[in-house]
């Protein structure tokens, strides 16, 4: 079997020394992230594209896989502890995870996530292992038109699945793509929107942009809300922390169905670790035979949005790794980061760089188990880190972001773009505008702009090209489908509106 | 938000005529195929009636009188002027006062002013970090940062 020979040699990749120390930091540091509220996986990658730029590709990638995972476990901390979700994708968790610790039952709850994140994110390497190459071979027959279709579902799916308007969500994709047009055109050589500043040829830079808008306006919007916590004491005992038969019983499906649930969720553009969680929940709650508990402090409603959060991220791998589409805000960073290492993710990545596809798979195995020592033994401790006050952290996220930018390219110029992206990512925040959508037409802004031309040049300008051929005539039509569905139910509103009036 | 979303429609509708003004001065391809304003003109033509759209939306809403800014009042407005502010001066005075004094003055600002930290934490914290974020960046990633006129 060819893909048992390739994740051996992954195994290789991954187990030497360097790859391994640098997984291990990349998961504590993302436990960290996951664990301290305020700060999501997004910003903890994005502050990391930087600091990681002097290592070789495989092992910054490692590292900040290793980060993404470990805020999908260590979000989980915070939520049952102190009711405070550490990131998004662990809001649901506090329903029943506070309720549990304020049973006294914060130790198990805070086991069980951990354990429901190890299987889960297990389960999701293991699928991604043996979904990704044969996806990566198929789109390997895809030509201009294909990728441009699927770029294009993918940044409508996001966009209209993104915040509460969906109007808000697709501006805020376009104000991305506008944003990826600056710098020297790469057909032409024709200079766009650079205003004469000579660092602006190679465009906006994704780096500046990301950590503007993701980890300086989420400090800047923290500057107004006061961070009060209610700590709740845990004594944690061996003993104390194994969740009980019961428990295990109840949870034990949860589990299993969210995992596979949120992993395909996750194979789709537009539903991260968030939505995955939220739906595991809801789902959960209605196949339950006792749904009234839900919210009162059962197992399965803290296991099952825990599964599924990591479920999730493993599945975004899958397009980014096969087809080199980001799902996801996160994801789009980590794609951002492999286009800053020189790697283009997609089916090519598969046959030109093979020791890093599946060195980073191999090595998300291993970081799944150094999570599990981490966040089971050593969850007494991270709880204690909750303790360090946010008033502390701030000025440590504004500088450590600020001197980031300014390595990657070692150039002042970049901090003012950071520093302006931080202004507008604060802007957008208030007036509720999603941010993710921007940095994923950012990353994806040069592909679409490419694959649309060259179809449009192949076709000599007939937009037709996009529905001839069967692929992309799919995805484009999944893609007007969720631009105009809001629409047909507007019209639809609309119409029992009249109804009812006449 | 109402009159919030008015205000955001009308700048950004600004902002997608300029786009489309922009591309329109961009020359037509040379060859044949889409030239370099092709798709910032549709973007921004894309733009323009989206942000009619939130426009036309937020104004038939119902104006209530609790429609309030989702900007904040008072202190907190202040803390952001200042965060800001401290930041800007940062990147600006980078080059000249060099990486440590820089990092060190900016970490002790955002601690004492805008956090109203006492003067104790500030300064060791700001002293630490600096210290710190050298040893990550000069002493293990090589990297080579701005140094002042004594050379620190």
């Amino acid at each position: 079997m060819e893909i048992f020979h390739n994740i051996l040699m992954g195994f290789g990749v991954a187990l030497s020394w360097q790859n391994l120390l640098f997984c291990l930091i990349g998961t504590i540091y993302g436990t960290l992230i996951g664990v301290l509220p305020g700060i999501g996986p997004v910003v903890g990658v994005s502050i990391l594209i930087p600091v990681t730029f002097g290592l070789n590709a495989t092992t910054a990638i490692i590292t900040m896989a290793g980060v993404y995972y470990g805020a999908m476990y260590g979000g989980s901390t915070t939520s049952i502890l102190i009711n405070v979700p550490g990131e998004s994708a662990s809001v649901v968790t506090c329903l029943d995870g506070y309720a549990l610790a304020k049973k006294g039952r914060a130790a198990p709850a805070l086991a069980m996530a951990a354990l429901a994140s190890f299987f889960a994110a297990t389960l999701a390497v293991v699928l991604l292992t043996f979904i990704a190459p044969p996806l990566a071979n198929l789109a390997l027959s895809f030509g201009p038109p294909e990728y441009f279709a699927l770029a294009f579902m993918g940044l409508t799916l996001v966009t209209s699945l993104a915040g509460e308007s969906m109007v808000k969500g697709l501006m805020s994709g376009i104000f991305g793509l506008i944003v990826s047009c600056v710098g020297v055109d790469a057909v032409s050589g024709e200079e766009r929107f650079t205003f004469g500043f000579l660092s602006l040829l190679d465009g906006a830079g994704f780096v500046s942009v990301a950590v503007g808008l993701f980890a300086v306006s989420e400090v800047l919007c923290n500057l107004e809300e006061s961070m009060e916590q209610v700590f709740i004491k845990v004594k944690f005992s061996l003993r104390s922390l194994f969740p009980n038969l019961q428990d295990w019983k109840d949870s034990f499906w949860p589990i299993i169905r969210s995992s596979f649930m949120a992993f395909f969720l996750g194979n789709l553009p537009g539903a991260g670790a968030t939505i995955a969680s939220f739906l595991a929940y809801g789902m959960e709650k209605k196949l339950s035979k006792h749904p009234e508990k839900f919210g009162t402090g059962v197992m399965e409603g803290v296991a099952a949005p825990e599964a599924a959060n990591n479920a999730a991220a493993g599945g975004s791998m899958v397009p980014l790794l096969a087809l080199g589409i980001p799902s996801s805000g996160t994801s789009a960073v980590l794609l951002g980061a492999l286009l800053v290492h020189g790697l283009r993710p997609g089916p090519l990545l598969f046959q030109s760089s093979p020791e890093f596809v599946w060195g980073l798979i191999a090595s998300m195995y291993i970081a799944n188990i150094m999570l599990l020592i981490l966040n089971l033994p050593l969850v007494g401790l991270w709880a204690s880190l909750l303790r360090v006050p946010y008033k502390i952290l701030m000025p440590l996220i504004v500088t450590i972001s600020a001197v980031g930018v300014f390595t990657t390219d070692n150039n002042i110029f970049d901090m003012w773009v950071m520093f302006v992206f931080g202004i507008i990512g604060y802007l957008m925040r208030k007036l509720k505008f999603p941010a993710a959508p921007v940095v994923l037409a950012l990353v994806l802004g040069p592909m679409v702009e490419r694959t649309l031309r060259q179809s449009l040049t192949i076709s000599h300008g007939s937009v037709f090209i996009f529905f001839t051929r069967p692929i992309s005539a799919v995805l484009v039509v999944i893609a007007l489908a969720s631009l105009f569905a809001p629409l047909l139910r507007g019209v639809m509103d609309w119409r029992k509106k009249v109804v009812e009036i006449s | 938000m109402r009159r919030a979303d008015q205000i955001t429609g009308v700048i950004v509708l600004i902002f997608s005529l300029a786009v489309i003004e922009g591309a329109r001065r961009m020359p037509p391809s040379g060859t044949f195929g889409p030239g370099a304003g092709f798709l910032p003109f549709w973007l921004g033509a894309a733009l323009a009636i989206l942000s009619i759209v939130l426009l036309v939306n937020a104004s038939r809403e119902p104006a209530q009188a609790s429609d309030r800014s989702p900007f904040p009042r008072g202190g907190p407005v202040l803390a952001i002027l200042e965060a800001v502010g401290g930041l800007a001066a940062f990147i600006l005075l980078l080059e000249t006062l060099g990486f440590l004094l820089s990092i060190a003055l900016l970490t002790a600002f955002l601690l004492r002013v805008v956090e109203r930290e006492p003067w104790l934490t500030s300064v060791i914290v700001a002293v630490a970090n600096a210290a710190g974020l050298y040893v990550i960046f000069q002493m293990l990633l090589g990297v080579s940062l701005p140094k002042n006129f004594f050379g620190f």
